[in-house]
This record gives C-alpha cells, sequence and structure tokens, in this order.
C-alpha cells in the first residue's frame, strides 16, 4: 500500500518537524512541513497531498484563508482538511478532535495516538 | 325669623307687664336687657335695635297706665329718649362684639382652609419627593449594576484575550514537546529509567496543556446547552466520576437526597463540572476517613424576589479543616488557591462560580457550625414562559 502524503502547514517549525519524525517513523505516511502559509498552494499543487494539516493561526494567512484558496482551486478543492488549534479548550473537544460544521479540529498538543486516529479517519472517507 | 322676633317682643310685653305691675322702676328696668341682649346675640344689630325701642315703649307704657304723673309734660319725653338711647348703646355695643366674634371665627376658618390647604400641598410634595427619590435610589442600583457589568465585560475581554495569546504561544511547544515524547516511546527504550522519564515527560505535557485548558474554559465560556434535568443523576453521575480518588481516601459518602424537588434546567456538562470540582476539593481539605455529605432541598420561591423562580439547593458538606475566615471572600477570585504549588490552579473555584452565575444561580461557602465546609448551590427550574 503506497504511503498517504500529508502536507502540513504550519508556522512553529519544531512542530512541522516532530510531526514528520513521528508520522514518518511509524510507516505509512510521507509528509512535507511548510511553515509559510501563503506558499500553501504551490507547495500542495507539486506534492498532491491526500490530505492537508492546517494550523488555525498563523503570522501571514491564517488558516481559514488558506482553507477559502485551497477550496477554489479544482485539483485541491476535495482534499480533506484537518485544523491544528491552540484555541479550543479540553471541554469543547473532550480533548479529541470534533466536527465544527464542515470542518474537523483537532485540539493542540495532540498525541500521536490521537493524530493518527483522525488522519485514518479522514484518509478513508 | 319672625318667630323669633315675635317670641322676644313677647318678652318685652312680659318685662313690661311686670314693671307695671311691681312699679320698682330701676330695678325692673334692668329686665329689658334680657330681650334685647337676646335679640342682639341671636339675630343681630337690627333685631336688637327693634327689641330696645319697644322696650322702651313699654318701659314708658307701663309707667303711663300706673298713672304716674310729672309737672312738665317734657320730662317723661326726655326720660323715653334717654333709655332708649341707653338700650340702643347697648345694642351697639353687643352687636360690635357679635360682629367681632363672627369675624374672628371667618378669618380663622379662613386660615383654618388655608393651612389645611398647605397642608395637603406639603404632603403630595412630600410624597413626590419620596417617589423620586425612590427612582432615583432604582436609576443608581441600575447604573451601579451596568457598571459593574461593564467592568466584569472588559475584564473578560481582557482575559479572553490574554488566554488566548498564552494558549497559541505555549501549545505549539507542548505540541512539539508531546510528539518528541511519543517518538521516543515508540522507539526501544535502553533502560527502564529511560522508558519511565519519557512517560513522565508526556505527562508533564499533559497538566501543562490541561492548565492552559482550564485557563481557556475560565476566559471565554461556551454558549450553554439547558436541557431540564433531575439534579440527582447529576450528582450521582459526578460521584461515579470522582470514585476512585474517593475511594483512595476512603471518603465515605453520604447522600441527603429529597426525593420531591423539582426538575432543574441546566447544562449537564457544565454543573458536572462544577460538582466534580466541589468533590474534588472537599477531598483535599479532609483528612482520610472523611466524610462528604451531598444534600438536596427544594427551595422558597421568590427569597425576597417575588418574580425569581423556587428552585433546587444542593449542600456539599465535608469534614476537613474548613476554611479559614479571611479567605472566606476570596475563594472565588481567579488563581486564589491555598494548595501547594502544582496542585491547583485557583481556578476551579472560580470556574464553579462563574458556570452557576451564567445559569442564573448561585454558589457559596461557608464553615459548619459541627467543623468542616459547606457549598451551597442554588439552582432555578425550568422557566414556565420558555417556547
Amino acid at each position: 500500500m503506497n504511503p498517504k502524503r500529508i502536507l502540513v502547514v504550519e508556522d512553529e517549525p519544531g512542530v512541522t518537524r516532530s510531526l514528520k519524525l513521528t508520522l514518518e517513523s511509524g510507516g505509512g505516511y510521507v509528509v512535507l512541513g511548510e511553515n509559510d502559509a501563503p506558499n500553501t498552494l504551490n507547495a500542495a499543487r507539486t506534492f498532491r497531498p491526500d490530505l492537508i494539516l492546517l494550523d488555525v493561526i498563523m503570522p501571514r494567512l491564517d488558516g481559514g484563508d488558506v482553507a477559502a484558496r485551497l477550496r477554489a482551486d479544482p485539483l485541491l478543492r476535495d482534499t480533506p482538511i484537518v485544523f491544528l488549534t491552540a484555541l479550543v479548550s479540553s471541554e469543547e473537544t473532550d480533548g479529541h478532535e470534533k466536527s465544527k460544521g464542515a470542518e474537523t479540529f483537532l485540539a493542540k498538543p495532540a498525541d500521536l495516538v490521537e493524530l493518527k486516529k483522525t488522519l485514518e479517519e479522514h484518509l478513508r472517507g | 325669623m319672625p318667630v323669633r322676633v315675635g317670641l322676644l317682643l313677647g318678652s318685652v310685653a312680659a318685662v313690661g307687664w311686670v314693671d307695671f305691675l311691681t312699679g320698682f322702676e330701676v330695678s325692673v328696668s334692668f329686665l329689658y336687657l334680657l330681650p334685647i341682649a337676646l335679640g342682639t346675640r341671636v339675630a343681630g344689630r337690627s333685631v336688637g335695635n327693634l327689641v330696645a325701642l319697644v322696650s322702651a315703649g313699654a318701659w314708658r307704657g307701663a309707667d303711663l297706665l300706673a298713672g304716674h304723673t310729672y309737672g312738665y309734660w317734657l320730662i317723661p319725653l326726655w326720660d323715653t329718649l334717654m333709655f332708649a338711647s341707653t338700650l340702643l348703646v347697648v345694642v351697639a355695643l353687643l352687636a360690635s362684639l357679635r360682629e367681632a366674634n363672627e369675624g374672628l371665627e371667618q378669618t380663622v376658618s379662613r386660615r383654618t382652609q388655608s393651612l389645611q390647604a398647605e397642608n395637603a400641598q406639603r404632603r403630595r410634595a412630600e410624597e413626590d419627593l419620596r417617589q423620586a427619590l425612590g427612582d432615583v435610589r432604582k436609576a443608581q442600583a441600575e447604573l451601579r449594576r451596568t457598571q459593574f457589568q461593564l467592568i466584569e465585560a472588559a475584564k473578560m475581554e481582557s482575559a479572553a484575550r490574554l488566554a488566548a495569546g498564552i494558549a497559541h504561544e505555549v501549545k505549539n511547544p507542548l505540541m512539539t514537546l508531546s510528539l518528541g515524547m511519543d517518538y521516543f516511546l515508540n522507539r526501544p527504550p535502553e533502560n527502564a529509567d529511560e522508558a519511565q522519564l519519557t512517560q513522565d515527560m508526556k505527562e508533564a505535557v499533559h497538566r501543562a496543556s490541561d492548565v492552559i485548558n482550564v485557563l481557556l474554559d475560565y476566559a471565554r465560556p461556551r454558549p450553554l446547552e439547558r436541557t431540564s434535568e433531575d439534579i440527582h443523576n447529576i450528582i450521582e453521575q459526578s460521584l461515579t466520576l470522582v470514585r476512585h480518588p474517593l475511594s483512595r481516601q476512603h471518603v465515605t459518602v453520604v447522600r441527603e437526597f429529597d426525593p420531591m424537588v423539582s426538575p432543574v434546567w441546566l447544562d449537564r456538562t457544565r454543573i458536572e463540572h462544577v460538582f466534580v470540582n466541589l468533590f474534588l476539593n472537599a477531598m483535599q481539605a479532609m483528612p482520610p476517613g472523611g466524610t462528604l455529605t451531598v444534600r438536596t432541598l427544594p427551595s422558597e420561591p421568590g427569597g425576597g424576589d417575588n418574580d425569581a423562580p423556587a428552585g433546587v439547593i444542593v449542600e456539599v458538606d465535608d469534614t476537613g479543616h474548613g476554611i479559614m475566615p479571611a479567605n472566606l471572600s476570596r475563594v472565588f477570585e481567579p488563581f486564589f488557591t491555598t494548595k501547594p504549588p502544582g496542585q491547583g490552579s485557583g481556578l476551579g473555584l472560580a470556574i464553579a462560580h462563574k458556570i452557576m452565575e451564567i445559569h442564573g444561580g448561585s454558589i457559596r461557602l461557608s464553615n459548619r457550625n459541627e467543623g468542616g465546609a459547606r457549598a451551597t448551590l442554588q439552582f432555578n427550574t425550568e422557566p414556565k414562559d420558555r417556547s
């Protein structure tokens, strides 16, 4: 089975590096980290991810704007997006991911088990 | 009036008759003053004058009838004129007295009326003033409430901003640490200590994250999702959530539930949060083997405010060391804690207070006479006008 391609858009290089390391070390995933939000579209067109992990609060362009640009692109509009956010409390997510409208949010700091579970659910769909 | 005049003239005739019969000049003549005084007093100056003139006539008539003779015809005429004049002077004096009395009475009556009117006006003015004072007091209280709400809202807004900033700045590095720990945990450890250390680090990340979540919950409470609930179910569920720590501390749980209390109108998850917090606080305040009593009772409708709905009171008693009197007024302040560093965020009771407040209920803490502390919570029932 081909490894799943995950694009991580996140301004904190430590987060992108640790996500790449942990997801790839277990096998089954290829991860590309993008720390500059405005460059997401280019990165996604080249990388063609199966899923995008997108930080909500970023300095130059926030996660909502990036998602709008991705949805407007015919090549990428169907790629599932999981938002990573520090601004939801445990009570709102029960410590797990939670769909809010059409979007899926994963509360930081997510651990590997939780993260993989969320990725698998969305990659299956 | 004619009857009165007739009676007066009759009495004059009677006096004249006595005058004629007795012939005592001076002594009897004084009797004429009686009908004159009476007439003037009762009917006024004109009637008095009339009675005086008739009396003078009667006096002279009685004299003539008695057959008295005078040396010169002018003498009886002169006497009669003198007598009539004396009587008329008496009438004039009495009439003046009567008129002065009447004038005085009128003046007193006029002044009394004017005083009464002034008093009524003063009473009305007092009433208006009292009403205005009440309105001012009400407006002042309203202003104070609005001011308090504005200050609270401003405080909450800055707290929410601060919490969001902290969450963003702290949770990103925590995410890196958490994933890093996972990476090490997935590799075979070199020894048992390393595995334990990695696990401890992972738990430390969780704890730090929990503190941030508590801060977020406090600073930005989400809207309530209220349903009508049996308060006993919520208490039982909350006791289930803390049964392990309670049993580790050998805490005895006593339930004193009133089965007749009404269903309450609340956000179940958030009220469970309040109870869990209170139960854990109670447990931490007691030495092992303490007793936790949870009691429910109906609250009286009104409570000073007639519009307040009936509700349910829940009391949570512990057998611990109680709360220092100096701390009683501060226990609901954010970040106030008496626990050792690292064992409490100081936000638990502040959040419980906020949750009860947004439910329109209340929470207060007190020391029990028997020892230990009591938390008293007031819940409202479902509003009747809810649509």
